[in-house]
């Protein structure tokens, strides 16, 4: 046995030791619907499929269950409520309408009703029905479909106080 | 030895040993770098950095430590490190998609991550420390992560009732029921009905052989590679009930011929009056007039038809009983004289209600069905049969067995067939390595498992005796969410206890009222104490509802409440007799605590609270959005332009307080009325009444099918 040989064995071994501790290759990314919770096809374009995230899809449940009646076009149980009332409540997509307004004002509409907020009385409250949390999903779900798109305040940061 | 070798030899060895510790000390310090290079502890340091960077950075490391985070709960078999990388899962300022992963608060769920921890729901590997061993599955990690759109699996391992949160589980497990999957499987917390297919005793009696072959070869119901229900060629909402075999020309031939000679139990003619025959055989009405009796019977609610409006066929109608559309073509009219007028007599678990019947109503009637509810070419490419042969009859009765046929139909000579396929109740926690891929060209994990088998069986095993199904994707999602939820028996105690069984919730009440709830089956669409269908409205507290009044009259006479609704109550052609012992019964028995008509005076409700009543309703609350008075007004709610003389003040009071204390998923949102506010407006709707008047003509037919969302 050479002298050589033991060295190279030694120097062999711990390569191997360092290779064996070595990182596996990353996993591949997943397509966006597949990894989303549920998916909303888009009301202006049928071919556009939207996923959702949790909160997202449960607005939307909430949403088909509550509000679909007067707040879009067709429901689950035939032609909408909507053409019935004055003035014409926006459709949940209505971006024009719905996107200048912040999060707390959408709130307060859903759980005060509209007459708390000076909009039509014929917005029943529902603050006494959904959890806070319910209405923030709504609403998200609402971003979510929202045409046009949804772009979010940039946030400055006095949201957050340090103190 | 000698001490020069020793040198020489020491010289040799201390170059040995010096290369070697150059050596060893180069991996020792690897691995101090290895270590400080670990996945969860750069993902540890990049959580603090990032929260450095944030304006809340104290309340974001308020708990930060440098070493690995571990949820731990003992009676659930909990050990998760996930909160070792995902540090801001708490943290409310994390919630926007902008944050980057792993540090993005988890969105708002009923369940706290401290007390639950993560893989509960998500699965995956809950000791691993490095990111490919917690999510993927790996040679020695077999729990890959649930895929988002499957999450819904993992409520249902705990929550075997229906939660509101989890549309796709219900619906998963829904469809479970409806295709009769549990016919053959094990499939725990799917109701078993006492009738799975209907019973074949004496099919003979009712079909005709060449009938049986085409319905063998091609079921009426198909579902397209899309999973679209087409019944009889027209696109319907309801689901396959009988799936379509794989079975060859000799057993088509054979099965046919067994079934076509079961003619066990005897049907029990009935003549119809002859001077009921002669009075309108002759007359060129008689279908016309049989259709619009059919109408106003409401048949529709359970049984669809093609109807034609503006170019476009399609079916409408509800989905409990089959589509009717070529049913004159299918059944023998004795056979449908005597099932008319019982049908629990020729099918006893039938959902068929027992029709009050003249002879003049099902001479109309049945002559309707046979005359128009026809088509010629129903059995257009079945050969023409000669008498069953002895063999036949044998093959079949063979085969009735080896397909599996018994486990849904009764059949005289054949028990039940219990446990055909096999047992599913575990199927959702297997891992990896317990499945049999066969041949199969997919992904090894379970997910790509299951919906292979559910889409294509033969795919996976080509021996398969499972009949094919198509999806379409939503379903295909569901079926598999109810599948993975059933993971067999909770691993530990503490989950045991936490797992709320589904609860047998019959209602069959005895005496008059049970005798006649059984001859209507109130149940088939109305709910009772949780038991029943849901259709029609919830029928619980339908004593503190309405009126006993309104309640005979209805009955006698049933009229919408809801303008949008398809699908109404049929008209049983029920005798006073019948009405008042129901109405009695309901008014008396199913009550609701907080609504007891006799706590109510009526004479509280003056002419002036009635008019403060009424402009709270049309100004203050506009309540007129939803319901209709008059003419004007939303058609969200009920019609209330009868209020007054259908329902009892005591319900309305209640209902104005709280409506879901009354009926849990109703959608009219609580307000916030004084008590002054309530007396008010049960005052007003008191004074609103409207008789109800008798049907003159068949009430036109809409053009949605199924709206249940609202009829409740």
């Amino acid at each position: 046995m050479s002298l050589r040989f033991w060295i190279s064995v030694v120097i062999g071994m711990a390569l191997l030791n360092v290779v064996g501790c070595g990182k596996r290759t990353e996993p591949a990314k997943a397509d966006p619907l597949a990894a989303a919770y549920d998916s909303e096809t888009d009301w202006t374009d049928g071919q556009h499929v939207i996923p959702l995230n949790y909160q997202q899809a449960q607005g939307k449940r909430l949403f088909y269950q509550q509000c679909v009646w007067c707040h879009a076009d067709a429901t689950p149980a035939g032609p909408s409520n909507r053409s019935n009332l004055t003035p014409v409540p926006p459709l949940l997509n209505d971006g024009a309408t719905l996107n200048p307004e912040n999060e707390e004002y959408l709130e307060n509409v859903i759980s005060l009703g509209g007459s708390a907020v000076g909009k039509s009385a014929m917005m029943p409250p529902y603050g006494r029905v959904l959890t806070s949390d319910e209405i923030r999903s709504v609403i998200a779900f609402a971003r979510a479909i929202s045409q046009p798109a949804y772009q979010p305040q940039k946030r400055t940061g006095s949201q957050y106080s340090v103190k | 030895m000698l001490a020069e070798d020793m040198g020489k030899l020491s010289s040799r060895l201390r170059l040995i040993f010096a290369v070697s510790s150059v050596v060893f000390l180069a991996v020792l310090a690897i691995s101090p770098f290895k270590d400080f290079r670990h996945e969860w502890k750069q993902n540890k340091r990049a959580y603090l950095r990032f929260a450095q960077g944030r304006p809340d950075t104290k309340k974001l490391l308020a708990d930060y430590r440098p070493d690995i985070d571990q949820i731990w709960i003992p009676g659930m078999n909990v050990v998760d490190r996930c909160t070792t990388c995902h540090q801001g899962i708490t943290q409310g300022s994390l919630a926007e998609q902008t944050v980057p992963q792993p540090f993005r608060a988890h969105p708002p769920i009923p369940h706290k991550v401290r007390d639950w921890g993560c893989t509960i729901c998500h699965r995956g590997q809950g000791p691993a420390t490095e990111i490919a061993e917690a999510h993927e599955s790996t040679l020695a990690w077999e729990q890959p992560i649930l895929p988002a759109r499957f999450l819904q699996a993992s409520c249902g391992t705990c929550h075997s009732t229906d939660l509101p949160q989890t549309p796709q589980l219900t619906r998963g497990r829904q469809l479970l029921g409806e295709l009769n999957c549990q016919g053959c499987h094990r499939l725990p917390g799917v109701e078993r009905p006492a009738m799975l297919g209907p019973d074949l005793t004496s099919i003979g009696m009712k079909v005709s052989r060449a009938w049986i072959y085409k319905w063998l070869k091609e079921p009426r119901t198909i579902t397209d590679k899309d999973g679209n229900v087409t019944v009889n060629g027209y696109l319907s909402e309801e689901e396959p009930r009988m799936p379509k075999f794989r079975l060859t020309e000799t057993e088509l031939r054979s099965l046919s011929a067994y079934l076509s000679v079961q003619k066990a139990r005897t049907v029990i003619g009935y003549k119809i009056d002859p001077h009921v025959v002669a009075a309108w055989a002759k007359n060129p009405e008689l279908a016309s007039q049989g259709e619009l009796r059919f109408r106003q019977m409401f048949c529709s609610t359970c049984h669809s038809l093609a109807v034609t409006r503006a170019g476009e066929t399609k079916l409408i109608g509800g989905v409990i009983g089959p589509e009717l559309t070529k049913v004159g073509s299918k059944v023998d009219s004795e056979w449908l004289i005597a099932w008319l007028r019982d049908p629990q007599g020729y099918l006893p678990h039938t959902r068929m209600p027992r029709y009050g019947w003249s002879d003049e109503d099902l001479y109309k009637v049945t002559q309707y069905i046979t005359a128009k509810l026809t088509d010629s070419d129903l059995l257009a490419g079945v050969p023409q049969f000669e008498q069953p042969t002895d063999q036949e009859i044998q093959l079949g009765n063979r085969l009735f067995l080896e397909k599996g046929c018994a486990s849904c139909h009764a059949i005289e000579g054949h028990n039940p067939q219990k446990d055909f396929g096999p047992d599913l109740s575990a199927l959702g926690g297997k891992n990896a390595s317990e499945l049999e891929f066969g041949t199969a060209k997919i992904p090894h994990n379970l997910v790509s498992y299951i919906q292979a088998k559910l889409q294509d069986p033969a795919s996976v095993n080509p021996a398969a005796r499972m009949p094919q199904y198509n999806w379409n994707p939503a379903d295909l999602d569901a079926v598999t969410i109810a599948l993975l939820s059933m993971t067999g028996a909770p691993v530990t105690r503490a989950l045991q206890n936490l797992v709320v069984q589904r609860k047998e919730a019959a209602f069959h009440p005895t005496g008059a009222f049970g005798e006649l709830y059984e001859r209507y089956k109130c149940y088939d669409c109305h709910k009772f104490n949780g038991y029943g269908g849901d259709l029609a409205p919830d029928l619980s507290y339908e004593g503190s509802r309405a009126q006993r009044q309104w309640l005979v009259d209805f009955l006698k006479n049933p009229q919408t409440l809801r303008p949008t609704l398809v699908l109404r109550m049929p008209q049983f052609n029920m005798s006073d007799k019948d009405a008042i012992t129901l109405a009695d019964y309901m008014t008396m028995v199913l009550q609701h605590p907080a609504a007891n008509p006799a706590d109510v005076e009526s004479s509280q409700f003056t002419a002036s609270l009635a008019s403060l009543g009424k402009q709270l309703y049309e100004v203050k609350y506009q309540c007129q959005a939803c319901h209709t008075i008059g003419g004007a007004g939303g058609y969200v709610g009920p019609n209330l332009n009868n209020a007054g003389g259908w329902l009892t003040p005591a319900w309305i009071e209640a209902w104005l307080r709280n409506p879901q204390s009354l009926v849990p998923d109703t959608i009219e949102p609580r307000r916030n009325f004084t008590e002054d506010e309530v007396k008010a407006l049960t005052a007003y709707l008191m004074t609103l009444r409207q008789s109800i008047k008798p049907q003159k003509s068949a009430t036109k037919s809409t053009e949605r099918p199924a709206v249940q969302e609202l009829g409740r």
